[in-house]
């Protein structure tokens, strides 16, 4: 069963085109690098994939399972961070991911391992909205695995991370299957298997025989 | 001739049929004089009204449970010509009653909610346009239209529950000579074609405008074959 | 039940937020007291008019609170960020939708705790539990009806003018029977008990309502 199978993902946003007729497979445990210029499309697609968001058109199904039917089973193994963090300003970096074990069902005795790994523990208490970018970034990954997700979909993570970032991010990455969007395209080599590349909505250019193994 | 094109000139004609019956054979009011004539195409302006957003309930709820995208363009066909014999009712009433009771308004309870469902489904119109095209226009403006004909219920309970200028509801208690009551259901019955051929006009425009590809949910089921891409080739290179 | 627990712990996350930030109830205190010192002004409020006037004072300062409380649930950008991510935990979204509002009322419960008196002490208005009973029953309804169209706003272009557009035709309701409910107990005529019974159908109504529209506004 593979992890990802999309046909014909297309998305109009108004009369824009924002995707035209992705295919994609990734098989479990792939890396998957999406690269391309800003408009190019890969926050629509990493949404859609998430299920934050339905394609226009095309058909999606995400460990076997049909992504619009069964969105609420899908979206307990999924973890998905997004361009802004989106976390609460007022509550501290703990409270954070405490709120969101509550919401997950999951066991709150998690927050201080996951921090851990994020090397976010001196700040465990500090408001999120006092913390720099680049840990506010961890914190947000951090709020993306707690609940110990299948699949990964990414946004730009190295984004505000300083040079740690390949090693935190290919930790994180470990045994799961990832999709995430880079412009950095030596991060792309380096933490995926391989690279879709994506340009005004298409899939472009010669990485782009999607099933292609490594 | 387009079949359209038919049926509005058929409602326009029984229109005006109904024009003849007010004026040439409905008897003229004792108390009130020539001017109660307003009354046929007022309240029948008022029913068309009231059913023309049912039918956006209808159609909202359609888009709701079942992603009906006919269900939506009903909803939104209802909801302008809705608003189109709300407007209708509302200057009737007005022209209507400044020489009656002397004054083009009174916030008395019917005129208030009549006034209220108008700003209600301009509303659900605006949301309309301000949300994303497709569907979240669809589903917003789906939930604005449920939740506002809750209003219509208000509308008809207000004139029992509050103390009202209103004239009661005359057509329920028989107060009405045999060829007012017959000239008011006869022009009830044209007004209300007319509202059904409006909407299906509006609903061929909308479909027609659907068409273009603007966002609205074209909705593919996962193709059967989705366990291979169909081609090396995948996806469109421009 | 699960929904319940997460209702409260949305509205406990809310109201934890707002404590530290303290943001929305002082500025909702001062603008319902400044409210009823322009009202002063604008009307001729005596000792005889004040049981006339000082119900529909209270129910417009009530009403524009409402708005900017309950818009502020759902309004900041990163609120609507935020929102995703929770959508994304897969909680169902009536119960994310009613601890926001739950969350909303409380905090404007907070600020009538303020304006009743106020109102009182100003208009010479008697106070009393009744009152207070039926401005929080309409609390209830209205709260339920602004954060839906809040959550539905702050997804749409113009959204200020937008949320009192949508939401002030569906309080109409509440403030009819709210307004006759604080008439009676200031001392003008009617019936309190049939408008409280009226306020508690409206709620019960427009709760279920929202409830069931919730997931359709919050989510795809």
């Amino acid at each position: 069963m593979s992890a990802i199978l999309a046909a014909g993902i297309t998305h109009w946003f108004g009369s824009e085109p924002a995707l035209e007729g992705i295919d994609l497979v990734v098989e479990r445990g792939d890396h998957v690098a999406v690269l391309g210029d800003n408009g190019a499309g890969k926050t629509t697609l990493l949404r859609i994939l998430s299920t934050a968001m339905q394609p226009s058109a095309g058909g999606l199904e995400i460990m076997g399972l049909d992504a619009r039917r069964e969105r609420s089973r899908l979206r307990a193994r999924i973890g998905y961070l997004s361009h802004a963090p989106g976390l609460y300003p007022a509550l501290t970096a703990a409270e954070n991911l405490a709120f969101f074990c509550n919401l997950r069902g999951v066991d709150r005795a998690r927050v201080p391992e996951t921090l851990e790994l994020m090397g976010l523990t001196p700040v465990a208490r500090r408001r999120a909205g006092e913390l720099s970018r680049g840990l506010q970034q961890r914190l947000a990954i951090a709020r993306a695995t707690i609940h110990d997700p299948l699949l990964l979909i990414l946004d730009e993570p190295d984004a505000s991370l300083d040079a740690d970032a390949p090693e935190l991010l290919a930790r994180v990455m470990q045994k799961r299957t990832v999709v995430f969007a880079t412009h950095d395209q030596a991060l792309a080599t380096r933490l995926g298997h391989r690279t879709v590349q994506l340009r005004k909505g298409h899939v472009m250019g010669a990485g782009s025989r999607l099933h292609v193994v490594h | 001739m387009n079949r359209y094109l038919v049926a509005a000139a058929a409602a326009v004609a029984l229109m005006i049929v109904a024009a003849a019956f007010i004026f040439l054979f409905a008897p003229t009011d004792a108390l009130q004089g020539p001017v109660q004539r307003i009354f046929y195409l007022h309240v029948s302006s008022a029913i068309a009204a009231f059913v023309s957003f049912a039918v956006v309930v209808v159609g909202s709820v359609a888009y709701l449970w079942r992603e009906s995208i006919v269900g939506d363009r009903v909803a939104r066909s209802g909801a302008l010509v809705g608003v189109v014999f709300t407007t209708v009712t509302l200057v009737m009433g007005m022209m209507w009653a400044k020489p009656i009771w002397g004054t083009f308004w009174t916030w008395d309870a019917r005129l208030t909610s009549t006034l209220v469902l108008w700003i209600i489904y301009a509303g659900y119109l605006l949301v309309r346009r301000l949300a994303a095209p497709g569907r979240q226009a669809a589903r917003f403006a789906a939930v604005v239209g449920i939740f506002g004909f809750v209003d219509v219920p208000v509308v008809y309970f207000s004139v029992t529950w509050w103390r009202t200028v209103h004239p009661g509801p005359v057509i329920a208690t028989d107060a009405l000579p045999p060829e007012m009551l017959f000239t008011f259901l006869f022009t009830m019955a044209c007004t209300l074609v007319l509202a059904a051929v409006m909407i299906a006009i509006r609903y061929r425009i909308e479909a027609l405008t659907d068409a273009l590809p603007v966002g609205m949910a074209v909705r593919t089921p996962p193709p059967a074959s989705l366990r291979e891409p169909t081609s090396p080739q995948v996806g469109r290179i421009s | 039940m699960r929904s319940i627990a997460i209702a409260l712990t949305v509205a406990r996350k809310d109201l934890l937020s707002e404590w530290r930030s303290r943001e929305l109830v002082p500025a909702l205190a001062q603008f319902v007291v400044l409210a009823l010192v322009i009202a002063n002004f604008g009307f001729q409020i005596d000792s005889r008019s004040a049981p006339a006037i000082a119900p529909g004072v209270l129910w417009l300062a009530l009403v524009f609170a409402g708005l900017v409380a309950f818009g502020r649930a759902f309004a900041a950008e990163k609120e609507q960020a935020s929102l995703e991510q929770v959508i994304l935990t897969s909680a169902p979204a009536a119960a994310i939708f009613a601890g926001k509002a739950l969350a909303a009322a409380a905090l404007l419960v907070l600020c009538e705790a303020v304006l009743l008196p106020a109102l009182s002490l100003f208009f010479g208005t008697p106070l009393s539990i009744a009152l207070a009973a039926a401005v929080f029953l309409a609390t209830i309804g209205m709260a339920a009806l602004g954060c839906l169209f809040a959550a539905m706003v702050a997804q749409l272009r113009a959204r200020e003018v937008m949320l009192p557009l949508l939401t002030l035709p569906l309080w109409i309701p509440f403030i009819v029977a709210g307004g006759q409910a604080v008439q009676v107990m200031m001392g003008g005529g009617g019936s309190y008990g049939q408008a409280l019974w009226l306020l508690i159908d409206f709620d019960i109504l427009f709760v279920v309502l929202t409830s069931l529209a919730a997931r359709f506004v919050l989510d795809e």
